[in-house]
């Protein structure tokens, strides 16, 4: 059964909501905020690019060219480049990976992380590819088989050795991290290897600035070489490490309480201070890590499914998270205890207002992930008739926080869909419950005006994949596609 | 044997024969020293550094069908169960072999094993290590051309020692001469086997150490790893330490032109280099 | 977006490699092909030029080899005009080459068609610092070298020689006249 608010109520029967012809003209008041956020994210991809170049640029200043007019000098400097690129790109996985605010703000973390993914394969091969040339470039100028080569690499000259380890432990998380290896290995074990990348990355930064005099002392590649070596630990370890321990400390978390809202699924209430400083972020995600016995190193990525409320002066107050079991962990989130305390970091992600591109929204929401969507349209602007929540699930009981959801439309003048049921089996790519995709229903019955809306879309991976190919059907753009991994 | 000296005859010498050639010790009379008592030490130190070369040469020798090397050479022995001493030097001329990048090795064109390049450096090492134990501050061995200092031929002064080159083309005229020691009074034996890469000493007066190799040379441990003409005659190498003098010698002339510039770069040393046409080629040190 | 994106990012990398290859070109011109007047003794010298290319005629690493490589790399027609050019005396920059040592450029110094001091301009070492080596072996005559007569020296360096031929040796003379 599926009901539907709207400013005038249905009769409980299914019926095809009226369609209203789309203004032609919006006001327009997101125009700047995302002229600006993409005008952000072009620069950073200026920025990488740029990068990649410079690194290969500096060889050339150094004379580089000059040195291919042989074989064995084209084979060296082909070499070298490719370690250049290599390390460049390296240094932009590492940043990508760094949770740098200007980033997230202009891209998002799942996007971000996209790009640090796709990166792994090309920087690995740049790195296979230097070691190999230069052990070939050296011995062919040196009348050595490339073998001998790398042997007399290794034994004659200084920091190559670390170079070696270095390009052992890429291999070794490169190839821990192939899609096809990692689903053979419990999730902490690739995640240990993976932090073997720092130690990768140490242990090659001798070599690079005291063998083959391209960083050599007194150049100026060296000081930028340092420089964006220093920055990426820099923001690394600011971004990484010391902001969360400050927000951890800062807002003092503590479990307060923790109700059942569904049958494996609950409330986790949790007071703090200065909480002020976490509002206005409906939709963004935090990563929680629990500081009781077994579940301290389990971090998880969960959304405020509401507002920070404050009660005392300071800032004290409540926030909220609503958490599903969803296994690898989740199930003792539901047995947790009061008092635990609770560390954060965060708060990350572009599911946000932040985002917002046109005047009208539309949310999207199915399980769990109604959360989010829950704190955004808490707070994101918009005029009233200018919003679509759409809450999908089996049965009433699995559109969580529904009683509040409601509440918040009425109060803000949203248009709120119910669509319980299940999926048509015979349809794979329908987001919809069976009764309304036999009937024919599609987005743009729900929302007229979509193409003109942002729409943000959360839920299980492959419902949303489904939604948002229908979004992109009835004319949405990328842009206005806002949508929350929960499965990186 | 020896006899009185007289007064203005300053240096005595004995030598004795072994590894297939003659070995030289000469030393500066100590004029506070009464005579009999210096010819006692010079014929201690002498006897010393003959037993000295006589081990070693019976261990090492090729020309002896039951040295340890030549049973190792025919297969009797595996080398991980020879001796120390065999393993030790097998292992120095090992990683020399890796410094020169092969222009000194061991290892025959035939796959057999010999390390007479590095034994007979060794043992002159071994016994300037000796002398200097006995408390024998000025000497001179040379052992088949191989020369090995320390202090000077007038104790007390900074005088050095001058050891002339032969002229290959002529064994009885001299190429050139060289000052051994003096000013330093002890020379410096660098750990065994291997001189620093880098940092450089930069004073140029204390080689106490001078080697020469030739490709009219009797050993048979310098294959030439150039293929075609030898380009080297004869090449002499002072350095610090005998050891080093002598590998990079032979590495020299088995390596040509590029190890010479190789050695001169890694390496603190002085060399000569005497080209197939009687040309030279020299360092600094050499230099009027 | 994504056009303006591309575009920048293709002219932005585009601007960066020309001014890098530009200042790489400027830097390559300020030297001297009579640099390889080095080479040039080599190459007359040794008659052959090796097969493989960068640091050959050295074949290594080494400062003193990177002058007779950039001869090499310039073939020996390079080597005979450099010959020339390096009787007149001056100051000579050689090729900028790689090797496992670091880049190596070889200053040399020729006084009267001599030369008389040959400096790595670029070698770094251990720490990655500029070393000089003025210690090459070059073409020296015969009566530049350090004199040695008989009556001076107290020993006789050369190659090995048997028991035999020491007995007719310089060396047996100083030994049998201080024993």
């Amino acid at each position: 059964m599926n009901t539907q608010l709207s400013p005038s109520p249905g009769t409980g029967e299914p019926t095809r909501p009226d369609h209203r012809p789309a203004p032609v003209r919006e006001t327009g008041r997101f125009d700047g905020q995302h002229r600006r956020r993409l005008l952000r994210a072009d620069a950073l991809t200026v920025a990488a690019w740029s990068s990649l170049a410079a690194s290969i640029a500096l060889w050339l200043a150094d004379g580089g060219l000059a040195t291919t007019a042989s074989p064995a000098g084209l084979v060296t400097a082909l070499g070298i480049v490719a370690g250049l690129a290599g390390m460049d790109l390296v240094l932009l996985m590492l940043l990508l990976a760094a949770r740098i605010p200007f980033i997230d703000g202009a891209v998002g973390h799942d996007r971000a992380l996209e790009f640090h993914r796709k990166l792994g394969k090309p920087s690995l091969y740049l790195l296979l590819a230097h070691g190999l040339l230069i052990a070939v470039g050296y011995g062919m100028a040196e009348g050595l088989d490339p073998v001998s080569e790398a042997v007399a690499l290794w034994v004659l000259v200084p920091d190559m050795w670390l170079a070696f380890i270095s390009l052992a432990l890429f291999i070794a998380v490169v190839v821990t991290s192939l899609v096809a290896v990692r689903q053979r290995f419990p999730y902490e074990f690739w995640y240990v290897v993976h932090l073997l990348t720092y130690a990768a990355v140490l242990t090659s930064l001798p070599h690079q600035f005291s063998v083959g005099g391209l960083f050599a002392v007194g150049t100026w590649q060296r000081w930028y070489w340092l420089a964006i070596c220093i920055a990426t630990g820099a923001a690394l370890l600011y971004y990484r490490i010391i902001q969360p321990l400050r927000a951890t400390f800062r807002h003092q978390l503590t479990v307060e309480r923790v109700t059942s809202v569904a049958p494996g699924v609950v409330n986790i209430e949790m007071s703090g201070l200065q909480l002020g400083l976490l509002a206005g972020n409906g939709g963004r995600f935090f990563i929680w890590r629990f500081l009781a016995p077994g579940l301290w190193w389990h971090p998880h990525p969960f959304s405020l499914s509401a507002e920070p409320v404050r009660t005392g002066p300071d800032g004290h107050g409540r926030l909220r998270i609503t958490v599903r079991d969803l296994g690898r962990g989740s199930a003792q989130l539901l047995r947790l205890r009061r008092g635990t305390k609770v560390a954060v970091e965060g708060p990350y992600g572009l599911f946000s207002s932040a985002a917002r591109s046109k005047d009208r929204v539309v949310m999207i929401g199915a399980g769990i992930g109604i959360t989010p969507l829950r704190a955004l349209l808490e707070t994101t602007p918009f005029a009233p008739g200018q919003a679509t929540v759409l809450l999908r699930g089996h049965s009433n009981r699995e559109l969580y926080l529904g009683e509040e959801i409601l509440e918040l439309c009425r109060q803000r003048g949203a248009t709120l869909f119910h669509l319980t049921g299940g999926r048509d089996p015979g349809s794979p790519n329908s987001w919809l419950p069976a009764a309304e995709h036999r009937a024919g229903y599609a987005l743009a019955d729900y929302v007229p005006a979509i193409a003109f809306a942002d729409v943000y879309v959360c839920g299980p991976s492959r419902w949303s994949g489904n939604v948002l190919n229908a979004a992109r059907a009835a004319g949405v753009h990328e842009d206005q596609l806002h949508h929350e991994r929960f499965d990186w | 044997m020896q006899q009185t000296s007289e007064p203005t005859h300053r240096l005595r010498a004995r030598t004795f024969t072994c590894m297939g050639t003659v070995i030289s010790l000469t030393v500066p009379t100590d004029a506070h020293k009464p005579p009999q008592a210096a010819a006692d030490e010079l014929e201690a130190a002498t006897a010393v550094v003959e037993r000295l070369f006589t081990e070693l040469d019976s261990v090492f020798s090729l020309y002896r069908p039951d040295s340890e090397a030549s049973r190792l050479v025919r297969g009797e022995l595996a080398l991980p169960a020879a001796s120390a001493e065999m393993r030790a030097r097998y292992e120095e001329a090992a990683e020399w072999r890796l410094l020169t990048e092969g222009a000194f090795t061991p290892e025959r064109p035939d796959g057999g094993l010999d390390l007479s390049g590095i034994v007979k450096g060794h043992a002159i090492r071994e016994a300037g290590t000796s002398l200097l134990a006995l408390g024998m501050a000025n000497w001179c061995l040379n052992a088949g051309g191989d020369v090995l200092v320390s202090g000077s031929p007038s104790p007390g002064t900074d005088v050095p020692w001058w050891a002339g080159i032969v002229d290959p083309a002529d064994r009885r005229t001299l190429l050139a001469g060289f000052p051994l020691g003096g000013g330093f009074s002890a020379p410096s034996f660098a750990p065994a086997g291997l001189a620093p890469l880098s940092g450089k000493t930069a004073d140029g007066g204390t080689r106490v150490a001078l080697a020469t190799s030739g490709s009219a040379e009797r050993g048979d441990h310098i294959w030439s790893a150039t293929a075609g003409a030898v380009e080297f005659l004869q090449v002499s190498v002072a350095a610090a330490d005998v050891v080093t003098a002598d590998v990079l010698a032979t590495a020299i002339v088995a390596g040509g032109v590029s190890m010479l510039n190789r050695a001169t770069v890694m390496w603190d040393i002085e060399a000569l280099a005497v080209r197939a046409n009687g040309e030279l080629l020299a360092t600094g040190g050499f230099r009027r | 977006m994504r056009i303006r994106a591309a575009v920048s990012a293709a002219l932005a990398s585009a601007g960066i490699l020309l001014v890098g290859w530009q200042s790489g070109v400027h830097v390559a011109d300020t030297r001297s092909a009579a640099a390889a007047a080095a080479t040039g003794n080599q190459a007359s010298g040794t008659g052959t030029t090796d097969s493989s290319g960068t640091a050959s005629s050295g074949s290594s690493g080494s400062g003193g080899s990177a002058a007779g490589s950039s001869g090499s790399t310039g073939t020996a027609g390079a080597a005979g005009a450099a010959g020339a050019a390096a009787k007149a005396g001056g100051t000579y920059d050689g090729e900028v080459v790689q090797t496992r040592f670091g880049t190596v450029q070889v200053q040399i110094i020729v006084k009267s068609g001599q030369i008389t001091d040959v400096t790595a301009l670029k070698l770094t070492d251990a720490e990655g610092r500029s070393m000089q080596i003025s210690n090459y072996a070059a073409p020296i005559l015969r009566d530049e070298v350090l004199q040695a007569q008989s009556a001076n020296v107290q020993t006789v360096g050369g190659a090995t020689v048997t028991s035999d031929a020491y007995l007719t040796s310089l060396q047996a003379a100083l030994d049998a006249a201080n024993l």
